[in-house]
């Protein structure tokens, strides 16, 4: 092998992996919070200068426009409380209380971060769907089937993500909000 | 084995080079992208106030469906921009400003501003503005503002939409 086939191999070679890396780390990324809470992952550096490039190129791909931490806090889970992965098909019941934030909610996104068709027009459950009786305990059912009570709708055949907003979280939450009470999922059954 | 070493150096070089490149370029990318996208339906440093998120309606990715967005994608090239808020008392509503990194550059929301209507303009760092105008200076010329208004109902929009069509942006002319 002559000299500069030495050279373009290692160019290619060096251009392949990082671009592959990077892309591969992008898409990682957004679940790869650097705090963990149950099922559910975030970044307090979302939309600051503050964030190294991989998080920021991360929530540029799944969640552009994103607020900076002492706004708003977005949790993120892809998994059920015993860590798998969440599934349409599935029933899930996710059990919390009154969150520290002025304003919070659930969202149900497809893997790709977008909101799922359902004939119900149901596709969040927020701090507002939860009447002052049960702030110190609410329950919603997550599934494909409709349910009496609270219920988030799934689509079956494809996995899904939550996304947890707090708004204004409070001073309680952010000052240890990896031992926050947060919401658990757990699965109930498979269709 | 010595025939290797400059090639692996290479490698190693143009490897940390393209990890690099593919992170800016990405981000760069898909926030001129979102700009592209909330302006194809209004025009440049002019507010759209955008119909409620929903599978049918998704400018961006993993929008909320309980928030009433209204943007403002800009490009300061022509002179800077000043944004005018009118809260919506009683909820949640917040003006933030994205620059073409995707930063946040400017946040307040409406009880920081006492409830009050508030303006702020956004100019690179050369571009003059009148006094008495809060300014925020940015690095780059294109990015988008957003006023997010909070529903407890989607039906809410009806009553709410004359208040924050009051919100506005424009670039200023000197």
């Amino acid at each position: 092998m002559k000299g500069w086939h030495r050279i373009a191999l290692a160019l290619v070679a060096g251009i392949a992996m990082g671009v592959g890396g990077a892309w591969y780390r992008i898409q990682a990324g957004f679940d790869d919070g650097r705090l963990a809470n149950g099922p559910w992952t975030t970044a307090l550096n979302y939309g600051t200068s503050g964030a190294d490039s991989v998080t920021r190129a991360s929530v540029a791909l799944r969640g552009i426009l994103a607020l900076p931490s002492t706004e708003t806090v977005y949790w993120n889970a892809t998994t059920d409380s015993e860590g798998k992965a969440l599934d349409g098909g599935c029933t899930y019941v996710m059990t919390g209380k009154a969150l520290d934030a002025r304003w919070w909610s659930v969202t149900y996104y497809d893997k790709k971060g977008f909101l799922v068709a359902n004939p119900a027009n149901i596709w969040s459950f927020s701090g507002a769907s939860v009447p002052p009786a049960e702030s110190n305990g609410w329950r919603v059912t997550i599934g494909p089937e409709k349910v009496e009570g609270h219920w988030l709708p799934s689509a079956k055949g494809q996995g899904f993500e939550l996304t947890l907003r707090m708004y204004n979280p409070g001073n309680g939450f952010r000052a240890a909000p990896d031992k926050a009470e947060l919401p658990k999922l757990n699965k109930e059954r498979c269709a | 084995m010595t025939r290797w070493i400059v090639p692996l150096l290479v490698f190693i070089g143009t490897a940390v080079a393209a990890w690099h490149a593919t992170l800016t370029i990405t981000t760069f990318g898909l926030m001129e992208a979102a700009v592209r996208r909330v302006s194809a339906k209004s025009e440049l440093n002019v507010m759209a106030y955008g119909n409620l998120a929903s599978p049918a309606n998704q400018p961006i990715v993993r929008p909320s469906p309980d928030l009433a967005y209204s943007t403002c994608p800009f490009n300061l090239s022509a002179g800077p921009l000043l944004i005018n808020v009118v809260p919506v008392a009683g909820r949640y509503n917040s003006l933030s400003v994205f620059d073409g990194r995707t930063d946040v550059v400017f946040v307040r929301n409406d009880v920081q501003a006492g409830g009050k209507p508030f303006k702020v303009a956004i100019a690179l760092a050369e571009q003059k503005v009148p006094e008495g105008i809060e300014t925020v200076r940015v690095r780059y010329g294109r990015g988008i503002a957003l006023v997010r208004l909070l529903l407890a109902d989607p039906g809410e929009i009806a009553q709410l939409d004359t208040v924050r069509r009051q919100s506005n942006c424009a670039t200023i002319r000197s």
